[in-house]
């Protein structure tokens, strides 16, 4: 088909969310139209093992590829010329754009932590934010069946609100290398738990995806599929039930409404001609992002209606949150001149600290209602740019310090949950538009004490670490306050559309379906009720398989 | 410091990087407005207007788009001062037959904010070493006895013995040892040199550790009086 046709289904996005409610709709037999803001794009362009000494300036991160030059995002970042977004006073907010096939699903970490049974009900346990429409049991197989069909390696730890995955499901989890052992015999002598990482990436094969092959940054894209991504899996699996059909460079800026009050499609601009189209559906599944996706529906103004489209409860573009982030890292005396392998692995966490504090929360002995888990970083990498970083003098004492400590420094990576707070939104600014004419978003930011002394808690809990191992901090961490990220800046940015169990406080139920609109569907991070600290992608797409599955039944039965 | 996009701590998370480079400008920023009252101060120069390399480069076409902008006077002082923080050793030739000052005239050509910073520190930094050189010795830095050369560096070279006044000349050093280190060790004969041996696609599962590292940090952990689980 074409898209100037009706189809079954218009989708707007093509990354986690998109591409999910895409692969369950033409699966089952709905004709899907998937519209794309920016170019079409295929992993099969990924330098997968080319070196960073090919790269202009070693491959760092420029202005124009900000996770440097060999990253997979082929056009967006935090700022893109054109399309700019605003902030208001005294707030600071960073928004990640993604413009091509796939979206960020192409540079992820890959890092997939399922939300456990207090995630789900947050304010049920501490009074705190919202509670979800949905339970964990709800949720679990929806988890099950995501982590089996995307590949997700990891283990069964049996840990407290880090629930098991059913039988089966996981791969087998690459095996510690040396720093990873080193931290966990540091974090076994304290209770601090050092478990297997979950990720997004095969270590056996599936379809016609092949394994981990044991190098190449997983943030270059993966040619040979092992680390997820839509564009070597949803999207293609769609394609070829004949039932999907891709416009990119198609940029969606308004949903369409007929005089009943129902969506009947979209419209956009084709970035190639610069004309406005319509995208007509039967139904419209909208996932362009937390950010875009609440911008879409603000400017959308159905019979001049100032507070946008499904906004009765006001909620649209309020509970904007992002992930907690701070960072600490360490030399080791104990892993200087360690004997040399490769430590590559799957390039990214093989292990990591999953959050292991709520008793003391719930007893009150930890002030911070929340929690967080730690990403760490050590190996024997390419050496990079970094290398020479806390060295001195010169000559062959330099040297020898810099083949002395290579493989020495761990870094240790908080990400925490933050809590929805009333100073933390984005609406349209109306003052501004972008390249196409499209009003932007302002944003609003703020963390509040929670977060601030989440950030102590790591900090300190981190410091317990390190000395236990003997190790120095390669600077004091600054004071919460100076060491928390900026709001966008770990790029989870979620809750401006969240799902409830009531119209009169959310935007959606509990599958993604506004209240005002009956074919209105949201699959992205925006639906989120919590930021849990878990990253947010697996649960974006449990959650649109869920939905999705949700729309095929009620298009199959007509009522839709 | 800016870091490589493959660099260790980044496989985790890339956000560290900008994290560190963010602290890094800050720190530059300071430098630039200190009080300087007696010490070595230089001008900001104006930014490079060229083209970067765009948001979809060529990955078929990996070379920097921007003109190189360095005097071969200071291609020089670079590649003498590269040598002599990283003098050859057996195996391992000095930094200036691994194009290490060829990379650093692209570094300091390239139109971004980050490398402008060194830019400035570094283009300053080659004159003011030459100059320095030819009012102590009679020479430039790179034609000086390797003695001068030493004298000269070890007032700017170690963080805790910078001469009072030499701030902006330590800065500069520091960078530039920065740069050089990271070039040189992107190379293979840097990998091969620090024991880098990865890059390498393998099939089956990952080994993990060999038996010489296991026992290695076995050893290490059992010493520190705590258990150790094999991987």
């Amino acid at each position: 088909m074409t898209p100037d046709e009706p189809h079954d289904a218009v989708v707007v996005g093509s990354g986690a969310g998109g591409a999910m409610a895409a692969w369950v709709l033409t699966r089952a037999g709905a004709s899907v139209l998937m519209l794309e803001a920016g170019r079409d794009y295929s992993p099969d362009e990924s330098p997968m093992l080319n070196m960073a000494m090919d790269a202009p300036l070693r491959g760092v991160g420029t202005p124009d590829k900000r996770f440097g030059y060999y990253d997979a995002t082929v056009d967006g970042g935090w700022d893109m010329p054109g399309e700019p977004y605003t902030m208001a006073e005294g707030s600071e907010f960073m928004w990640w754009r993604s413009r091509m096939l796939g979206g960020r699903t192409n540079h992820w970490a890959r890092n997939s932590f399922r939300m456990g049974p207090y995630d789900f009900k947050p304010r049920t346990r501490d009074g705190l934010g919202v509670d979800w429409p949905v339970t964990y049991d709800d949720m679990a197989p929806w988890y099950d069946k995501t982590e089996k069909l995307v590949g997700v390696y990891g283990s069964n730890d049996g840990l407290e609100n880090h629930p098991n995955s059913g039988p089966g499901v996981l791969q087998t989890p690459p095996k510690f290398r040396v720093w990873e052992t080193f931290l966990k015999a540091g974090g076994d002598a304290i209770n601090i738990p050092v478990v297997a990482a979950r990720r997004a990436i095969l270590t056996k094969q599936i379809d016609e995806r092949s394994p981990c092959y044991w190098a190449s940054a997983c943030g270059r894209g993966c040619s040979i599929g092992a680390a997820f991504q839509t564009t070597t899996s949803l999207i293609p699996w769609a394609k070829t039930t004949g039932k999907l059909t891709i416009a990119t460079g198609a940029m969606v800026y308004e949903v369409i409404l007929d005089a009943t009050g129902k969506a009947t499609g979209v419209r956009y601009i084709d970035k190639a001609t610069g004309s406005h189209k319509e995208a007509k559906g039967r139904v419209v599944v909208v996932a362009a992002s937390t950010g875009e996706t609440a911008r879409i529906l603000l400017n959308s103004k159905p019979n001049g209606r100032s507070e946008g489209l499904a906004n009765s409860s006001g909620q649209v573009g309020r509970n904007l949150m992002d992930t907690v982030g701070s960072n600490i890292s360490a030399y080791f005396p104990q892993l200087e001149g360690r004997p040399r392998y490769n430590e590559d692995g799957a390039m990214g966490l093989h292990a990591y600290i999953p959050f292991w504090d709520y008793k003391r929360i719930q007893s009150g002995e930890v002030d911070t209602p929340r929690g967080y888990h730690v990403e760490i970083g050590g190996s024997f990498g390419d050496p990079g740019m970094g290398v020479g970083s806390g060295l001195d003098g010169y000559g062959s004492s330099l040297r020898a310090d810099v083949k002395r400590r290579y493989g020495s420094r761990i870094g240790f990576t908080q990400r925490g949950e933050m809590i929805p707070n009333a100073n933390s939104y984005c609406s349209i600014d109306t003052e501004t538009k972008d390249k196409f004419g499209i009003p932007v978003l302002k944003f609003n930011f703020a963390w509040s004490d929670n977060e601030l002394k989440q950030v102590k808690h790591f900090q300190t809990s981190m410091k317990e670490l390190i000395d236990k191992l003997g190790g120095t901090l390669v600077s004091e961490p600054d004071e919460p306050a100076k060491a928390i990220s900026k709001g966008g800046e770990i790029i989870h940015e979620v809750g401006t559309c969240r799902m409830g169990s009531d119209a009169r406080d959310s935007v959606t139920n509990q599958f993604g379906k506004t209240w005002d609109v009956d074919n209105l569907y949201l699959t992205d991070g925006s639906v989120f009720a919590s930021k849990a600290h878990k990253n947010p992608t697996i649960t974006i797409m449990a959650l649109a398989m869920r939905s999705a599955d949700n729309i095929a039944t009620r298009l199959r039965t007509g009522e839709l | 410091m800016p870091i490589s996009e493959s660099s260790d701590l980044v496989m985790i998370d890339r956000r560290v990087t900008l994290k560190w480079l963010m602290g890094a400008m800050a720190a530059g920023q300071l430098a630039a407005c200190g009080d300087g009252a007696k010490g070595v101060t230089w001008a900001e120069m104006e930014a490079i207007k060229a083209k970067g390399y765009g948001t979809d480069p060529d990955f078929n076409n990996t070379v920097a788009p921007w003109p190189l902008t360095m005097t071969q006077a200071e291609l020089v002082a670079a590649s003498s001062l590269a040598d002599i923080i990283l003098p050859a050793e057996g195996d391992y030739p000095a930094p200036s037959k691994l194009g290490v000052p060829a990379f650093i005239n692209e570094w300091v050509s390239a139109p971004y904010p980050d490398q402008h910073k060194d830019r400035v520190l570094i283009i300053n930094g080659l004159a003011w070493l030459d100059q320095e050189s030819r009012a102590r010795s009679g020479a430039i830095f790179a034609s000086a006895d390797t003695a001068a050369q030493k004298a000269l560096l070890d007032e700017i070279a170690y963080k805790d013995r910078v001469k009072p006044g030499l701030e902006k000349p330590a800065e500069f050093f520091s960078r530039f040892r920065s740069i050089t280190l990271g070039a040189y060790y992107t190379t293979p004969e840097g990998w091969t040199e620090i024991g880098y041996v990865g890059n390498q696609p393998g099939t089956g599962d990952y080994p993990g550790p060999t038996p010489e590292a296991a026992a290695h940090i076995k050893a290490v952990i059992e010493g520190m009086g705590l258990k150790y689980t094999a991987p």
